[in-house]
């Protein structure tokens, strides 16, 4: 289970996360949304221990998250996909899975392969060469062989074409379907990921201002004034 | 004979300083100036030990390494927290900051050098033992920094230059390969700087200043950036060039800037020519690219 108290995140003078609350539950699929500059990326960060300038507690099962020690926080069993940079370009798409594995177990290199056998046919390519959706597919995947309860994901169909996206969509409810393994979708691609999700969170100004169910958010004749 | 056996000592010398810088700057991405400050360090601590202490050579060699290694957690337990122009910046500092306490301490020989320091070996063959000795060091730094960065190390250790971020996000603390990186780095020039001192008995502070930085600067980006045999071959061109061009007899005026030139225009040269160096492959097998190959895909995927 994550619990969020009074969580206040600044970069020097600037308050991007102010004063949130909440808790959920690690199966949950939950995207939180908000227009550029909302808080929505800052706030997934501090969930990972990503920003240091923080207040208020982040506690995962029961261990906190600690700011700045991101590499000890994922341990907790915490998979964390960046928006950019989430791939090693200058290593083959193997060499990629099995630097992600060796924190945890290997084994878990023929599972990715299945989720994906795209990443098997390119087993020997770098991940430098792939496209943006088979780069995307090869982060999720670097994630998941750290065997997270939980996937954080910052913004994962960015820049992809719309059929590319509801690929990686559908690859990641199956993920929680097949795996267990819960989702906290940052989008920008509200509509779309509505239909994985099934809790919704908005922020404005760093702040909560709708926390419900996704199909209420979607039933809101004025969804986009949220926005 | 003598002077050739000199030059090939240095030669020795460059390869071990090169290939550890290589391992540093080149492997580990980490922009620190301050390598030769490592080899002072090696050089100065190894030769006092001889001196005044009366430690037998071989093991104020030994020590003289271990103490540039030790030092090394001092650069980077702070400095390795900040990246790019700032590790820079803190490096420039903590070169020069040594090198103004090593210019004013009386037991260092101050700006006059330390002097008397024991050679390591005697006797008519001298120069050709030390030459054997030094090659065989020279061979052991190229394959142990070959050895590191193969295999599942090596590997973690590009994922870490590529990015940082995606490489803690997967549990692995860069941190932690810097700071080795940096130790190994800079015991190895701790060891090529005790050799040096054993060998010529006699160093000066400005011989670790900034130009010693440029010229290893230059041998590792001509020979070719995380390459294993690039700083090797830029090692050799760099320390022979110089020396050929004493024999073309041009003026003291010319000679004595024509060096620095010539380093300066060989980087700037090979920066936009040929960023692999020497030694590196057409795409992704090393050299300058390599540093840049993750902000070039980026870029590339954010343009699609």
């Amino acid at each position: 289970m994550f619990e969020v108290q009074n969580l206040t995140a600044c970069y020097g003078p600037l308050i991007a996360v102010n004063d949130v609350s909440l808790s959920f539950e690690t199966g949950v699929r939950m995207g939180i949304f908000g227009h550029n500059g909302s808080g929505k990326s800052t706030f997934l960060k501090c969930l990972v221990g990503g920003v240091k300038d923080v207040s208020g507690a982040v506690v995962f099962g029961g261990s906190p998250i600690v700011a700045d020690q991101v590499h000890r926080n994922v341990m907790l069993g915490i998979g964390f996909v960046p928006q950019v940079q989430n791939v090693f370009p200058n290593l083959t798409v193997e060499q990629n899975l099995h630097i992600a594995g060796s924190k945890s177990n290997s084994s878990f290199l023929e599972e990715a392969y299945a989720l994906f056998p795209l990443l098997r046919e390119r087993q020997d390519q770098l991940a430098g060469d792939m496209s943006g959706g088979e780069q995307q597919m090869l982060a999720v995947s670097l994630a998941l062989m750290t065997r997270p309860q939980i996937l954080l994901l910052d913004e994962p169909t960015a820049g992809l074409a719309p059929a590319i996206v509801k690929n990686v969509l559908n690859s990641l409810s199956r993920i929680n379907s097949e795996l267990g393994t819960g989702l906290i979708l940052v989008e920008q691609n509200v509509l779309a990921a509505l239909d994985v999700v099934e809790r919704a969170i908005v922020l404005k100004g760093g702040r909560i201002v709708f926390d419900g169910a996704s199909e209420e958010l979607r039933a809101k004749e004025d969804l986009w004034a949220w926005f | 004979m003598e002077y050739i056996l000199t030059v090939m000592v240095l030669i020795g010398i460059n390869v071990i300083l090169a290939t550890s810088f290589n391992l540093i700057l080149g492997y580990g991405g980490l922009m620190s100036v301050a390598h030769p400050i490592f080899y002072a360090i090696g050089a100065y601590c190894s030769g006092l030990l001889a001196i005044h202490l009366q430690i037998p050579v071989p093991l104020s060699i030994l020590i003289g390494a271990g103490i540039a290694m030790v030092l090394s957690f001092g650069v980077s337990l702070p400095s390795l927290r900040v990246s790019g122009d700032y590790l820079v910046i803190a490096s420039i500092g903590f070169q020069l900051g040594i090198l103004h306490v090593i210019n004013n301490l009386d037991f260092t020989g101050a700006a006059g050098g330390l002097t008397n320091i024991p050679v390591l070996n005697e006797g008519p063959s001298r120069s050709l033992v030390f030459v054997l000795l030094i090659a065989v060091v020279a061979a052991c730094a190229v394959f142990l920094v070959g050895w590191i960065v193969e295999g599942d190390y090596g590997r973690a250790i590009t994922a870490m230059r590529n990015d940082e971020e995606a490489f803690s996000a997967l549990g692995r603390n860069a941190m932690n390969i810097k700071i080795v990186l940096f130790a190994i780095g800079s015991g190895m020039a701790g060891l090529a700087g005790a050799l040096y001192a054993h060998y010529f008995a006699y160093v000066t502070p400005e011989q670790f200043g900034i130009f010693t930085s440029a010229a290893l600067l230059t041998m590792v980006v001509v020979g070719g950036a995380a390459t294993t045999w690039g700083p090797l071959v830029g090692a050799v061109l760099l320390t022979t060039l110089p020396q050929a061009i004493t024999f073309l007899g041009l003026p003291v005026s010319i000679m004595a800037p024509l060096q620095g030139v010539i380093y300066t225009t060989l980087v700037i040269f090979f920066l936009f020519a040929r960023p692999q160096g020497l030694t590196g492959g057409s795409r992704g097998g090393g050299g300058l690219e390599a540093w840049s190959a993750s902000a070039a895909f980026r870029a590339r995927r954010d343009a699609e």
